[in-house]
């Protein structure tokens, strides 16, 4: 019987060296040709659980066999001789390289042993993408190509590896809704070919879409094997958080005051040349939401980095209620009240061996409230740190625990708290809900309309659809560094739609994008 | 990990890279050790290290020697500034190996206040020591700047300072300050009133320049923790992007956190001059400050540990020193041993194993107990 299974986890536990428990007493198995979700919310457990599966961590106790055969799975190269491939989430390509020499890497072809026969790596990389139907441009340099082709690469690349097994973090995490549905395609065309396919998502209407079977992790322990056909989405969140989460925020209709953040022909063309950003104007009013949504890369990041002081604009304006913010540091714009959550969390929004106290007054240690004459009151920042954890229901020890041991979703909430408890007016909330759990996604997005509602002017930046639409008032598309469509109202938009504009297929007339400046 | 688990692993962690060094030193010395016959090397071995770790604290006899005491504690004297400067600017990720220049930068224009400077009373020691603090806290302004400005790396920069401040010295010392009636190349004595008072008069010079140390370890813990500016410096020796973000500014505090390196360093030039010494004649860099660098490293650059690696390092020179001669151990050994010793217990790795079990089994109860709480709780 054991040979209808592709893959068997049994009884996995692992202990990590800090004395994180993150996997305990878990079971997988993955029969041969079906694509099998590994479902849960960050901190659950399932990064760990594949990372033991492709050899990048030692289980602390239990049994992983692939095809019936007990393994040990000491590297990567280990896994991959057992034929296990794994596509992570940021995709490991080397820019610089073709896609057919980042096919190629680390099995070079040769021509008499010793030059590099890149004739036939292309060829081998065309072979392979006409095989499985992965279509990729071989010569291209994988900087040049967009997203949804990096992760073809990433699939061919395992399967050139001669992977059976097809471990998927996050797939569509950056993917747009066509270019989803396609990899679906291919996924399910490898499924028919036998293939063995781990499917890790947030998303419940994918796994819904395209998954055959489920395994559901929560805190470390496994809920259970499902058959997808066979539970509700509700269940499923369910199982996942222990309570049936609304994914619904529920917000009324926003009443815009005056004008907060006001952009206006903003253009910035990069250090290689590239124009990043071409003459694009804004307005957020106080009260009001407003929505940036687009395909990463086409110019959102260089917006965030202008708005709070990381690069300068070659033209344009930016202010925050009438006064300039071109030119100021981090910060002078803090002491105008803007605050930003940050795409990069780990980078720019905490200190990881830090203690979350340390990382909560890090905009304010030089603040007369935290002060007395040289030194700390250490009194209230301790008062003022365990009140915000209790605000934001930070979930951890104590307030001097580090915060990079803390799970996704709550170091997102170390730093929202930090940054939404600053009295600013204007919040910049760049991908607030990346990569989090359900629970934190939802605290997260109620914070951000709550606060609208009390008057402060939130800009909101998401690759994820479903956030962008839910949260914000009006939106607008980006495309290209430019606004390629602006909504006044959220109501009416579909993925569909709006993905037309994302890939540039439509755009809106000057006059309508015009609007969002409303002059 | 519970907090009792850690202590107990570095207390167990810290008595193994001990142990394993002295093995290490033993097989050095009986190895090198002369004699007939194996017993004969095995026990001028055990003499040879018993002088090692006993005799900095105990005579032959086995009475206390209060002398040896006090030369241990009067060697921590300047690399408890040294290391103080290291851990601060260490602490800010700023690897400036500046405080053995600092430290002899510090003890020249001190000296030159000592002899030079006509001031009543104890009023000349502070003068003195506060100056060369700062002339050194000046010059350290040129790595600071030049990294927070430029980005030149404050190693390099700080390592070839370290060997300009000696030239210089040395050059006005020959050219213009010596005393030129003396055999080696030194300075007119100190002005009576500039020496500082020593605790215990026994010639261990041992001198309140000890206190001030200990004073300055306290306010150096408060400073990195209990201040905006201490905490800026912890929190950019993490995340500098982190920092920059939050909205301090990186420049000062890379700046700030080197200036007080070379500030605590020169001080310590200072005190050790005056307190040890009525003359200054330092022609070489005097080795304290990469023995800072080892202490801050110890200290896990935190200033409230650093008097124990200070007591650390001083103990082992001293003992190796009587080791070196009271037995027949040639001083070349000296240094790989007291090298071996260190790198055992700075070796962050070592025991990592063992540490893993502890975590694991602190996890399984932490599991057995949460077990217990949800049946209790059924």
């Amino acid at each position: 019987m054991s040979e209808e299974y592709a893959i068997q986890m049994k009884n996995i536990t692992k202990i990590y060296p800090n004395g994180t428990i993150a996997n305990q007493d878990v079971s997988l198995n993955v029969k041969k040709g079906e694509i099998h979700a590994l479902m849960g919310e960050n901190g659950a457990g399932k990064t760990t659980l594949m990372k033991m599966l492709f050899g990048l961590e030692q289980p602390t106790s239990g049994e992983i066999l692939v095809n019936g055969e007990r393994v040990h799975l000491s590297s990567p190269s280990a896994a991959i001789a057992k034929r296990i491939g794994m596509v992570h989430q940021h995709f490991m390509l080397v820019p610089s390289l073709t896609v057919a020499e980042n096919m190629v890497l680390g099995m070079v072809p040769k021509k008499s042993g010793v030059f590099i026969d890149s004739k036939k790596s292309v060829e081998l990389t065309e072979e392979y993408a006409k095989k499985y139907n992965l279509q990729v441009d071989a010569n291209a340099k994988v900087m040049d190509i967009p997203v949804g082709m990096k992760q073809k690469v990433e699939i061919l690349k395992a399967l050139v590896r001669g992977a059976r097994i097809l471990i998927l973090d996050e797939p569509t995490a950056v993917l747009t809704a066509q270019e989803t549905e396609e990899l679906f395609a291919q996924l399910k065309n490898l499924k028919e070919q036998g293939y063995s396919i781990i499917f890790i998502s947030h998303k419940l209407k994918e796994i819904m879409e395209i998954t055959d079977r489920m395994t559901i992790l929560r805190g470390g322990r496994s809920m259970g094997i499902y058959e997808t056909s066979e539970v509700t989405p509700q269940e499923i969140s369910r199982l996942m958080v222990g309570r049936d989460v609304i994914l619904k925020v529920e917000k009324e209709k926003a009443q815009p005051g005056s004008e907060v953040l006001k952009v206006r022909d903003l253009s910035y063309i990069n250090e290689w040349g590239k124009k990043m950003l071409d003459h694009v104007s804004l307005s957020v009013r106080k009260g009001e939401i407003l929505g940036i949504a687009g395909v990463e890369g086409n110019g959102q990041k260089e917006l965030v980095d202008m708005l709070f002081g990381f690069s300068r604009p070659n033209s344009g304006i930016i202010e925050v209620n009438g006064e300039s913010l071109i030119g100021l540091g981090q910060r002078q714009i803090r002491m105008k009240h803007v605050s930003l959550v940050p795409e990069d969390r780990m980078l720019y929004g905490i200190a990881s061996s830090a203690t979350i106290e340390e990382n909560l007054i890090s905009d304010r240690s030089g603040s007369p409230e935290f002060n007395k004459g040289f030194l700390f009151n250490m009194n209230a920042i301790h008062k003022k740190t365990e009140q915000l954890i209790r605000d934001f229901t930070v979930l951890c020890k104590n307030r001097s625990q580090q915060v990079g041991s803390l799970s996704g979703g709550n170091i997102q909430k170390v730093v929202v708290a930090r940054e939404f408890s600053n009295d600013p007016v204007l919040i910049i909330a760049d991908q607030p809900t990346r990569g989090i759990d359900v629970g934190a996604t939802e605290f997260i997005r109620k914070k951000l309309v709550e606060l609208s509602r009390s008057g402060i002017a939130v800009l909101l930046i998401s690759a994820d659809l479903n956030e962008v639409m839910e949260l914000s008032d009006s939106l607008i598309i980006m495309c290209g560094g430019k606004i390629a469509a602006y909504f006044e109202d959220t109501e009416e938009l579909t993925d569909e739609l709006m993905g037309r504009y994302m890939l540039g297929i439509e755009q809106q007339d000057p006059e309508e994008i015009r609007r969002v400046c409303h002059e | 990990m519970s907090k009792k688990n850690s202590i107990k692993f570095s207390i167990i962690r810290g008595a193994a890279a001990l142990g394993i060094g002295l093995l290490v030193a033993f097989l050095l010395i009986f190895f090198g050790s002369e004699g007939a016959t194996l017993g004969e090397k095995f026990s001028s071995s055990l003499e040879a290290m018993r002088e090692m770790l006993i005799s900095p604290l105990f005579r032959k006899n086995g009475s206390f020697s209060l002398k040896n005491l006090s030369d241990v504690l009067a060697g921590m004297i300047p690399i408890l500034f040294t290391g103080l400067a290291t851990c601060i600017m260490f602490a800010a990720n700023q690897f400036n190996l500046g405080a053995e220049g600092g430290i002899m930068l510090g003890a020249f224009v001190s000296s030159l206040v000592a002899i030079y400077v006509k001031l009543p009373g104890p009023l000349l020691i502070v003068a003195a020591v506060l100056l060369g603090a700062l002339a050194s806290a000046l010059v350290m302004l040129i790595p600071a700047v030049l990294k927070a400005r430029l980005g030149v790396s404050e190693m390099v920069n700080s390592l070839m300072l370290n060997y300009v401040i000696m030239y210089l010295v040395n050059y006005l010392m020959k050219a213009h300050l010596a005393d030129t009636s003396k055999g080696i190349t030194q300075t007119f004595p100190f002005q009576d009133n500039a020496l500082i008072p020593q605790m215990i008069d026994n010639g261990s010079r041992l001198s309140w320049g000890f206190v001030v140390g200990i004073v300055m370890v306290i306010l150096c813990w408060f400073f990195m923790y209990r201040t905006r500016w201490g905490y800026g410096i912890r929190m950019t020796g993490i995340n500098q992007p982190f920092v920059m973000y939050s909205g301090m500014s990186v420049t000062v505090i890379i700046i700030l956190c080197q200036v007080m390196g070379g500030f605590l360093a020169g001080m310590g030039g200072g005190i050790e001059i005056l307190g040890r010494y009525n003359v200054y004649n330092w022609s070489a860099l005097p080795g304290y400050g990469w023995t800072g660098i080892t202490v801050a490293i110890l200290a896990g650059n935190n200033p409230i540990f650093v008097p124990l690696a200070a007591f650390f390092m001083s103990y082992l020179t001293k003992g190796c020193m009587l080791m070196s001669t009271n037995a027949d151990v040639p001083s070349q050994l000296i240094s790989i041993i007291q090298a071996v010793i260190f790198i055992f217990f700075a070796a962050q790795q070592f025991l990592s194993g063992y540490r893993q079990k502890l975590v694991i089994r602190s996890a399984k109860e932490e599991l057995a107990g949460n077990g217990a709480g949800e049946e209790v709780r059924k």
